[in-house]
């Protein structure tokens, strides 16, 4: 890998001494171009990580680097990045063009080529014939162009995004969402952006860092994130989860791609499964995850693998998918299962749940029981 | 003019708690706020802070005839207003005046402040601005309006002496009648102004709601209305108390010298007699009231309140 | 059938009755007001009623009243100079009580309002005690020194309101894009927070302008203020010359009043 276009090493915040810190020793590298999302629940310090960046807080400790150059401790009107807040800031008392301009303006740009950068940034989020607007009389998916297209006027350094899209509709946040990853990858700019909601990260990120309490959990692709979750946390989190406490036996041989492992495992209750895990898990009891979806539904039980055998307690109806909520001995696992003309199972009905071994995941930490044992 | 502190409403607004966390640590910034406030403090310091302590000090000084001033340490000018007779009757009156001009005050704003309050009309912010705009003319010009009303050959007088009802002109200046008259009509938009604010919990659906469940006009006023406004009346109240006891203007002019209350002898010892330690000591008189006054109203308003 | 009458509004007598003692009080609240402008333009000799003709003689009268225009003059220059000096000391602090986080926060903003509770006269008192010995009474710097502290906390209080409802993220956008410090305040800060200014300042010289209790204090014999005239002239006289000075004095807080509800409300400026 080449040299990252942003590091953060050890970034630590603490509010006040004696306060758990509301970032703790947090390190991350961004790839030049690269989106990469800030993910968690609030109060987990994404926001204060993404301040840090920008340089409107100061961190406690540790040390942010871009371009290879240390800016810890620039000041946030030095640092020539560009960001999008959550309530958009626009400057109330400008219009379109003067919001726009303000950073070609403190940068002392010669006017004429502030006019052609300020029309060529307004083209882009497609709000050229907006200019001479006042920015009250805008809608709110077009302040949220304003604003974009007032952070990347500047072509700063990094673009830092702060919950974007939080403040509009749900079928504008799809549009939007889709058109803030296609203004990125043309421009190229390394972004950063503050989220709280999964499907956002898994659409429009390269990376996503989910956070919990003030440390990354897990930072990796969205197909990572979401395929092979490192901790409870993270399963949990992004899209939803069946977790199984599983007794870890012999591996069975056979290794997927990414040097993961087959094993035989035992869940209490249900009986003996094959799941996958990374390397050297034998022997020691694990958290399995098995996505709803990938659970497979029969209503008689079938000739293949060796189903579960359980009640459907609950049936949700959403047009398109069926969510059913199964019990299995002292267990509910969630499934979903595509809807089709034919007879929806009901509930009362008699289920048999079975999954292929690649689809039941084992956390490589090991449970939070064994945890506290140890 | 005077008016009570209350404390800004925080308004909701985005981005903000972050911002007040943000602000909390940063360490630099100490420079710059004091920075910003020191021109302030100084300002007050040099404008209200040292005048009031030297004042304070002088009323420990004891006052010679003639304007001499000696310098020194005693309680002797607080004994004279506390043990004389007369200074106790001035003091009496000025207490009744507050009381009285607080409560006629109180009544005569409470039907407009519930109109204001229960208005859906258009106009509601012209006819709220127009009730509280007075507060921003001038006290004398008031006070001297007043004068032409309530006079000798004022309209008032004038207008009975015309219609015959009377042969000989009411006195309804240079006493406490036509003090109090002024001081109502002056303290009027001080009293609006804090019923309105203190209405809040009052809402037109609550009166619906009552007035649904079958309660007449009568029972929904004495029974909803009223008592939902007893906070803002007491603040009132209180608010009208406090300015009248100290007001001068108006004593002074519609009282023609033939009312005394504690603003008026403060005046008289001042620059007439030039009992500078005597004056002093009065007014500290005058501020203890104050503060007496403004403690029971937290407790109050405390109480009130939850 | 108490259900019934919800559904069916019939006549009632009460609101009128309402509407009419509601009217009465405002009438009641304005008539000093009223009554001052009618005199101003009755050609009665001496105060009183009826107004036997209508002239303007008053008025004309004003430009020759020495007193009445030395003391406009001393108003106008000392509420000017007080404007600008408690914008210059109010605005700086009140960005520091909202916009900055400290230990006596809450004491010091109290500090700031507190002249608001002292009454006039204690405080008139204090001042010329001080500043007699100092030789500032009857001068402008005492005048001026004298109504900072009553006029101060109006800045505040408009500053702060405008302040506590504006976002700070516009400050934080701007400082992203490469303000500093004083530009920010300047490009951004200033104008979001004008109309608080722009009612604070107005607000603080209206009551410098009107205010009789200290002037009268700190300057009765050697530079009288337009409202210690006013007063003087009232105990001392019945024309009603000085009908005609205080229309021009409501016209001026008129105008006052218009700009407060206009930039930001009159009942949100005073409360």
């Amino acid at each position: 890998m080449t040299e990252p276009k942003l590091s953060i090493v050890d970034l630590t915040k603490r509010y006040a001494a004696g306060l758990e810190p509301a970032v703790d020793r947090l390190n991350m590298e961004v790839e030049e171009g690269h989106l990469v999302a800030l993910l968690g629940p609030s109060g987990c310090g994404k926001t204060t990580t993404l301040r840090m960046v920008a340089g409107l807080m100061d961190p406690t400790a540790g040390s942010i680097v871009v371009d290879g150059k240390e800016i810890t401790h620039t000041p946030v009107n030095k640092r020539g990045m560009g960001m999008v807040f959550q309530s958009y800031a626009l400057f109330p008392h400008m219009n379109v063009e003067q919001n726009v301009a303000f950073g070609l303006e403190m940068r002392q740009t010669p006017k004429s080529e502030q006019k052609a950068r300020v029309a060529a940034a307004l083209d882009m989020v497609q709000l050229g014939h907006l200019g001479k607007r006042q920015t009250k009389e805008l809608s709110g998916g077009q302040q949220q162009r304003i604003a974009l297209a007032r952070a990347l006027v500047v072509e700063p350094t990094l673009l830092l995004l702060d919950e974007p899209l939080s403040n509009l509709d749900a079928k504008l946040r799809e549009t939007m969402r889709t058109e803030i990853r296609s203004i990125q990858q043309r421009t190229r700019a390394t972004t950063l952006f503050v989220t709280h909601d999964q499907d956002e990260a898994l659409d429009m990120a390269d990376r996503i860092a989910v956070m919990n309490g003030g440390l990354i959990e897990q930072f990796g692709s969205p197909t990572d994130v979401y395929e092979r979750p490192r901790t409870h946390f993270v399963a949990n989190f992004i899209g939803q989860a069946n977790f199984l406490t599983a007794r870890v036996g012999a591996e069975t041989g056979g290794a997927s791609l990414a040097g993961e492992s087959y094993y035989k495992v035992d869940v209490e209750g249900l009986g003996q499964f094959g799941a996958v895990g990374a390397a050297g898990l034998s022997g020691s009891t694990h958290e399995m995850v098995i996505r709803p979806h990938r659970l497979t539904v029969a209503l008689r039980p079938g000739a293949d693998q060796t189903p579960v055998a359980g009640t459907i307690e609950r049936v949700s109806y959403t047009g398109d998918a069926l969510a059913v909520a199964v019990r299995v001995g002292d267990q509910q696992l969630q499934a979903q299962l595509l809807t089709s003309s034919g007879d929806l199972p009901r509930t009362g009905d008699a289920a048999y749940l079975s999954w292929a071994p690649e689809d039941a995941y084992l956390l490589p930490a090991t449970t939070s029981a064994e945890r506290l044992a140890a | 003019m005077t008016l009570l502190q209350t404390p800004i409403a925080a308004e909701k607004r985005t981005d903000r708690d972050e911002g007040l966390l943000e602000k909390a640590t940063e360490r630099r910034n100490r420079r710059t706020y004091l920075a910003l406030l020191l021109p302030g403090l100084l300002g007050l310091l040099v404008s209200f802070v040292f005048p009031l302590a030297y004042m304070i000090r002088m009323s420990f000084n004891k006052g010679a005839p003639d304007g001499v001033i000696v310098e020194t340490f005693t309680l002797d000018t607080y004994i004279q207003p506390l043990t004389d007779p007369y200074y106790w009757r001035v003091t009496l009156d000025t207490f009744q005046m507050g009381v009285t001009v607080g409560i006629l005050c109180v009544l005569v704003s409470y039907p407009v402040a519930l109109f204001l309050a229960r208005s859906t009309s258009k106009y509601r912010g012209l006819l709220i601005a127009i009730a509280i705009a007075p507060l921003l003319t001038s006290a004398v010009v008031r006070t001297y309006g007043w004068m032409v009303i309530l006079g000798t050959n004022g309209l008032i007088n004038s207008s009975l002496e015309g219609l015959g009802l009377i042969d000989t002109p009411l006195k309804l200046t240079n006493n406490m009648t036509g003090v109090t008259i002024g001081l109502v009509e002056i303290f009027m938009p001080y009293a609006i102004l804090a019923m309105i604010s203190g209405f809040g919990r009052l809402s037109p659906q609550l009166e619906e709601a009552a007035g649904s469940l079958g309660a007449s006009k009568f029972k929904v006023f004495t029974r909803v209305t009223l008592p939902l406004s007893l906070p803002g009346l007491l603040t009132a109240f209180l608010l009208v108390f406090v300015l009248a006891i100290s007001t001068f203007i108006t004593p002074r002019l519609l009282g023609g010298g033939s009312v005394q209350v504690l603003a008026t002898e403060i005046y008289d010892q001042t620059t007439g007699l030039l009992n500078w330690p005597f004056a002093a000591a009065l007014s500290v008189i005058l501020l203890v009231l104050f503060g007496l006054i403004i403690a029971v109203y937290q407790r109050l308003t405390k109480k009130i309140g939850g | 059938m108490s259900d019934v009458r919800i559904f069916k509004p019939r006549f009632n007598p009460a609101k009128p009755a309402f509407g009419l003692l509601v009217f009465l009080l405002y009438l009641f609240l304005l008539a000093p007001l009223l009554i001052v402008c009618v005199v101003s333009f009755a050609s009665n000799q001496y105060l009183s009623f009826p107004p036997e003709g209508l002239t303007l003689k008053w008025y004309e009268m004003l430009p020759q009243e020495s007193t009445f225009m030395e003391g406009m003059k001393v108003s106008l220059i000392v509420a000017v100079i007080v404007t600008l000096i408690v914008l210059a000391l109010g605005v700086p602090a009140a960005l520091a009580l909202d916009r900055f986080d400290f230990k006596a926060k809450a004491a010091v903003q109290s500090f700031f309002l507190s002249p608001l509770l002292i009454p006039s006269i204690v405080l008139a008192l204090g001042m010329v005690l001080l500043f007699g010995p100092l030789g500032l009474t009857n001068t402008y710097a005492g005048i001026i020194i004298g109504h900072v502290a009553i006029t101060i906390p109006f800045v505040i209080r408009t500053t702060l309101m405008s302040l506590a409802t504006t976002d700070t993220s516009c400050e934080a956008a701007a400082r992203v894009l490469g303000a500093d410090s004083w530009t920010v305040f300047r490009r951004v800060t200033l104008p979001i927070i004008q109309p608080g200014v722009i009612a604070g300042g107005v607000i603080a010289f209206i009551v410098s302008f009107d205010e009789a209790v200290i002037s009268l204090f700190v300057a009765e014999s050697g530079l009288p203020t337009l409202p210690v005239q006013v007063l003087r002239y009232v105990e001392n006289s019945a024309d009603a010359a000085v009908a005609a000075l205080s229309v021009i004095l409501i016209l001026i807080s008129l105008a006052v009043v218009v700009v407060v509800e206009r930039v930001m409300g009159l009942r949100k400026a005073l409360r």
